[in-house]
């Protein structure tokens, strides 16, 4: 497992930093998206990046374990979490997001801001002489916007995947980032964890909207004593 | 060098002094004639103005960095105050453009005072006009703060004068009280920092100023740049302070607007660059960063508030300070340049935007004088009311649209070049600081992109509504051509807007002395590419520009339309008919598009800022269906006048009526006041 | 860096006869992509000459600003388009002006266009020229961040030297930069020709027309160098997306088949941006007006991001 790289490094960066670049694209449109079934390929195309990036690390550290996640990561996340949801929006019948906070154009300027902040936490650690090292900013990017679109958004389902979004921002780090990936088990914990997580949400949200007739979770505050 | 040289550019900048003189107290003695009176001032401001030409081109031509040396122009009778002069680059400069517009502007005069004989006191007009342009020339002369703060009064005083010559208008009045208010706040603000510098210093002239900075204790230092920031903004017109300029130069008689668009406002530029670059050298990078985002913000208001104008005047004047926006972009990044110790890229920066102010002043000027041309031939400033003057004006009208399209920055006029070196400066400054800072040097390109193209628009609305198409009222119907020494003075500043435009290199030889002194490089001999006729941007390999090129091969692609031409349409006929009016058998002029209409969009995509707001009111007899009357009202919020300003007011009142409990009018009461003073005063002294 | 007329007048002549052809293009793919049979390509031709040899008929309210405004529309995209590096990395008016000037060109014209719009007094003209200036400035921003981002990686503005120093690194293909700064110049390249979804060229609806709104008073040779500068200021935009973000432009010196070789290139290059255009075109509908500062600032977004990619990924 601890075989040096053997193939040109410079290609594998380039690689890299494209599918992470297309990751950040990616989160961008989600951001001014409403057509709820569009987000959710949207999500799918940026797991499918992920799942890129890890099978282009596990080749260049001759890693097998990160191959496993790279699979992991097509099967849970590009195909059966977008199946799921893809379901569950169709059985709900809403398929477009209500207005969000903050309009369009606000709402990517503020993404713009968070990605700045991201890049300056990132700043002190991009010295590591490592591949991939220049996508710790877009990991934290990807987490502060995932949190930004779970604030911006009132739709149980959107927020939901927000959420998985913030998580892919947590694998890309931890794949790209870490000596050689992390260890197996932990990465195969979180992954059930996420899987488990959606599955709960997803009854949740019918049950909201078996109770409210609507999927806005800011009628949850009726719930007030 | 010849050895008689300062001699006689004192010679000529004495006389014209004295000209100037010669015309505020001959124009007051001819008040009760009044042709023989605009005759004297005017013609004596222009002269006095082609000698102080004369004086200050000659100055730059020669190259001269080092200032020639004070003298008195007359010995005072008040010790420690001395009434001297000197003629140093930057003074040069901004001499050179005070003086360029008071001729143009005097052989404007003659033809416009003229419709004021018999109405009004033009030798009133006349005698305030020829003081402004001394007390401004002195401005840029003056050798130390008294005399800098004396001609800056006179300066003040005389505006508020001219701005009150139409005095009979409510607007007019107030316009004049709020203008008045905004100066005296900026000059307390200028004597402040001045006794600031007094206090590192010791003395009152500016030879001692020179690099002050670096011997003065940075939160003193600090404090000077901010009140100097303070008081030369007011009188730039710089966001937020800006609230006087849009009353206040409408109003005037449009020389006087022209003046103080084109003159008035850059004496605050001069302080500030003579503050910021000779007086404060070193500069800390916050003070360039403060100056680009002020610039920035400015620019992108001002161009909007300008869209929402159907105002002939105001509109231009919200130009005004949306140029002045854009100089500042050039001195603030000057000002970020010194800090990282980049000279040439500061001497880049600092030309741009000198650059920018004399382009400004001229072309402002010319789309004033124009204005004035219109408001002289239909008696209204609305633009609601004009149309179709370009076929009873026609020479007006070309004036204005070279004007227009020098303003919205389009090749290849002068507006274009110093905007192209704006671009230049910021782009190669996104490579000279690794810090995030770098940022803002893209993102203020970006925002200069957005000024120019909304400039655009709205000159597309303002030549348009005025000009094309048909007249909307009376009024406009039975205009006719401006006097000719109206279309003269506007035929001299399009003359010189075209000069500046098709040849950058060689007047940018004239800005050499003056970045020279301000950052120590020269930079004419970087700017060219191997040609004379040819501008660069003096990065190694960067791009390069020529207005004139692009003029002549554009001259020479003509040819491709008359051989088409030739070819196949000479058979052809041209035929005048009317236009499509949607089956109605004749074409009113209310169906044509208002200027209103015209920046409806803008107006909706900026909703956040503008907050518009409208009301339409009916009247109907005896069913809705058929009305009567409609009213329709539309505005715009004055952002600054109703969150920042109106606040300030109710709070200071708020204050004052408080105070009003100490004045309880008893003489008790004030023998307690004085007792009580003197007994702290006591105490004070033990 | 100096001018050699034969590059002008080689250039000049490729812009006049490909610049219909681009049009026609565009119109017939986008027809048989709905299922019709569309106008042949080579129509746009046609309909020039037909329009050289018509009458001219000028509305009795307009002035001279109408008159010389086709003129103007056309020699400034001609002009600007000899700043762009098409079949050499050289382009022959390189030394004349770069990425500013021939924005500042587009923008001459755009100003005059708008002036014809206005002057005819028609209530048409006005809400075109209302809208393209409104949209125009909208898309600056973009437009000005996409040209600094390329700018800053090259260290220059001239077009030439840009496209020579994407000759020279191979890498600049898959870098994020460039290929963000490449989707906003795309999504400016629709907002600037009119097309899907920002405007659409082939609507009928005066209220709905944007650029066709400022073109309905002209006729005869005016309306013909109207239409053919339009389509000159189409291909000039296209010219720089395909030349400055994919390689295959020639180095300075070259043979006759090298020329061939180049020229045969490029036009597929821009077949294929033209396949991307119809297929955008085809597959979007026409925004709301109010929509389309949203699109706009999205290409903003992207100019920055691509901006922000230059030493994000250090």
């Amino acid at each position: 497992m601890n075989t040096p790289i053997t193939a040109s490094p410079e290609l594998g960066s380039q690689l890299i930093t494209l599918c992470a670049a297309v990751m950040l694209v990616l989160q961008f449109l989600l951001v001014v998206q409403r057509m709820l079934l569009t987000n959710i390929r949207l999500f799918a195309l940026q797991s499918l990046m992920l799942s890129a990036i890890a099978t282009i690390v596990a080749a260049f550290y001759h890693a097998s374990h990160v191959y496993v996640v790279a699979g992991l990561t097509l099967v849970g996340k590009v195909f059966f979490l977008p199946w799921l949801l893809n379901r569950l929006v169709r059985r709900i019948n809403i398929t477009q997001e209500i207005e969000p906070l903050l309009n369009a154009p606000t709402s990517m300027l503020a993404c713009g801001g968070l990605t700045l902040l991201g890049y300056i936490v990132a700043r002190p650690f991009t010295t590591l002489q490592k591949l991939g090292n220049n996508t710790l900013a877009i990991a934290i990017t990807l987490l502060l916007t995932g949190f930004f679109l779970m604030i911006n958004r009132r739709k149980a389902i959107s927020q939901v995947l927000a959420l998985l979004t913030v998580e892919n921002g947590v694998m890309l780090a931890a794949v790209a980032l870490t000596t050689y990936g992390m260890p197996l088990v932990v990465e195969l914990g979180i992954f059930f964890d996420v899987m488990v997580a959606v599955m709960v949400l997803g009854i949740l949200v019918y049950r909201i909207r078996e109770s409210f007739a609507s999927m806005d979770t800011s009628k949850l505050t009726q719930l007030r004593g | 060098m010849p050895p008689g040289f300062p001699l006689m550019s004192a010679i000529f900048i004495n006389v014209g002094l004295i000209l100037f003189l010669v015309g505020t107290v001959s124009s007051l003695v001819l008040q009760r004639r009044g042709n023989l009176a605009v005759a004297f001032a005017f013609g004596c401001s222009g002269l006095a103005a082609l000698c102080g030409l004369t004086a200050f081109i000659t100055f730059l031509v020669a190259g001269f960095s080092r200032p020639i040396p004070a003298y008195e122009l007359f010995p005072s009778l008040v010790p420690n105050v001395h009434f001297s002069v000197r003629i140093d680059a930057l003074g040069a400069f901004f001499g050179m453009i005070v003086s360029l517009l008071g001729v143009a502007l005097s052989v404007y005069s003659f033809g416009y005072a003229k419709a004021f004989v018999g109405r009004k006191n033009v030798g009133i007009l006349g005698a305030f006009f020829n003081t402004l342009l001394l007390a401004t020339t002195l401005v840029f002369l003056a050798d130390n703060a008294f005399f800098f703060l004396i001609a800056w009064e006179i300066m003040a005083l005389s505006a508020y004068c001219l701005v009150s010559f139409e005095h009979e208008h409510d607007e007019t009045r107030s316009a004049g009280v709020l203008y008045f208010i905004m100066s005296h706040i900026g000059t307390g603000c200028l004597i402040l920092g001045f006794l600031l510098l007094f206090q590192a210093s010791q003395s009152y002239g500016f030879e001692t100023f020179h690099a002050l900075g670096d011997r003065m204790p940075p939160a003193k230092r600090d404090a000077a740049f901010l009140l100097f920031l303070f008081g030369f903004g007011v009188k730039a017109g710089i966001v937020p302070l800006h609230t006087w300029l849009p009353a206040a130069h409408p109003v005037a008689p449009s020389n006087v607007s022209a003046l103080m668009s084109g003159v008035i406002i850059k004496t605050g530029i001069y302080g500030l660059t003579r503050v910021s670059f000779d007086f404060l050298g070193a500069p800390p990078n916050w003070w360039g960063v403060t100056v680009l985002t002020i610039g920035t913000i400015s620019a992108v208001l001002g161009v909007l508030y300008a869209l929402m104008e159907h105002d002939l005047k105001r509109l231009l004047a919200y130009h005004s300070i949306e140029n002045i926006g854009i100089i500042l972009m050039g001195l603030g990044a000057a000002l970020m340049f010194l800090h990282t110790h980049h000279p040439v890229l500061a001497a880049l920066a600092l030309s741009a935007g000198l650059y920018h102010t004399i382009n400004h002043a001229v072309f402002k000027a010319l789309l004033f004088l124009g204005a004035g041309a219109v408001l002289h031939a239909t008696h209204t400033r609305n633009m609601e009311e004009m149309g179709g003057l370009a076929k009873r004006m026609p020479k007006t009208a070309l004036f204005f649209l070279i004007g227009a399209v020098a303003i919205s920055a389009l090749p290849p006029l002068n507006g274009f070049v110093s905007e192209w070196l704006t671009y230049q400066s910021l782009l190669q400054g996104f490579g000279t600081t690794p810090s995030l800072i770098r940022l803002m040097f893209p993102l203020s390109g970006a925002m200069l992109a957005l000024t120019g193209a909304l400039a655009a628009a709205c000159f597309v609305k303002a030549f348009g509504i005025t000009f094309l198409a048909q007249a909307r009222s009376q009024h406009a119907r039975d205009a006719h051509e401006a006097p000719f020494s109206m279309l003269l003075g506007q035929g001299i500043l399009t003359a010189v807007c075209l000069l500046l435009g098709l040849f950058p290199v060689q007047f940018l030889t004239l800005l050499d002395p003056v970045t020279k002194q301000l950052t120590g490089e020269v930079l004419s001999s970087k700017l060219t590419a191997g040609s004379a006729w040819v501008l660069s941007g003096t990065a190694p390999q960067g791009g390069t520009v020529s207005t004139l090129g692009i003029t002549l091969i554009a001259l020479c692609l003509s040819s491709i339309p008359v051989a088409l031409w030739w070819l196949f349409a000479r058979r052809s006929r041209k035929r005048i008919d009317a236009t499509w009016a949607c089956g109605q058998p004749i074409l009113q002029p209310q169906m044509e598009y208002t200027a209103t209409g015209f920046s409806k969009p803008i107006r909706m995509i900026f909703k956040a800022l503008f907050r518009p707001h409208r009301e339409v009111q009916r009247e109907y007899d005896y069913s809705p269906y058929f009305t009567t009357t409609i009213r329709f009202s539309a505005h715009v919020e004055e952002v600054f006048e109703t969150r920042i300003y109106r606040p300030f007011r109710r709070w200071v009142w708020w204050i004052s009526r408080r105070m009003r409990a100490l004045q309880a009018g008893s003489i008790q009461a004030y023998l307690i006041y004085i007792f009580l003073t003197l007994l702290l005063l006591l105490f004070f002294a033990l | 860096m100096n001018l050699h007329p034969l590059a002008i007048l080689l250039q000049t002549g490729l812009l006049l006869a490909l610049a219909p052809f681009v049009s026609g293009v565009i119109k017939n793919w986008k027809a048989k992509l709905q299922n019709r049979r569309g106008p042949p390509i080579w129509q746009p031709y046609l309909d020039l000459i037909k329009f050289l040899g018509k009458d001219v008929v000028i509305s009795e309210h307009a002035s001279w600003v109408f008159s010389i405004a086709p003129y103007v529309v056309f020699l400034t995209a001609l002009s600007a388009g000899l700043m762009v590096p098409i079949l050499t990395v050289q382009a022959p008016l390189s030394l004349f002006g770069g990425a500013l000037a021939l924005i500042g060109l587009l923008a001459l014209g755009r100003f005059f266009l708008a002036l014809g719009g206005l002057d005819p007094a028609s209530a048409f003209g006005g809400m075109g020229s209302s809208r393209e200036m409104t949209i125009s400035a909208i898309a600056e921003p973009a437009l000005m961040l996409a040209i600094f981002t390329v700018a800053i990686t090259a260290g220059t503005t001239d077009l030439s030297r840009v496209a020579a120093a994407l000759h020279e690194a191979n890498w600049q293909l898959l870098n994020p930069a460039h290929l963000m700064a490449f989707a906003a110049l795309f999504i400016v390249l629709l907002a600037e020709t009119g097309r899907v979804p920002i405007d659409n060229p082939a609507t009928h609806l005066e209220l709905t027309m944007i650029h066709e709104a400022m073109l309905l008073e002209y006729s005869g040779r005016l309306l013909a160098f109207m239409e053919w500068g339009a389509s000159i200021k189409q291909l000039v935009l296209m010219s720089i997306l395909v030349n400055l973000f994919l390689p295959g432009t020639l180095a300075a010196d070259g043979t006759v088949a090298a020329f061939g070789l180049a020229f045969l290139i490029f036009v597929l290059k821009l077949l294929g941006l033209s396949a991307a255009v119809v297929v955008v075109e085809t597959v979007n509908a026409k925004l709301r007006l109010f929509r389309v500062p949203d699109l706009l600032s999205a290409a903003f977004v992207l100019a920055a991001l691509g901006l922000l990619s230059t030493f994000l990924f250090q």
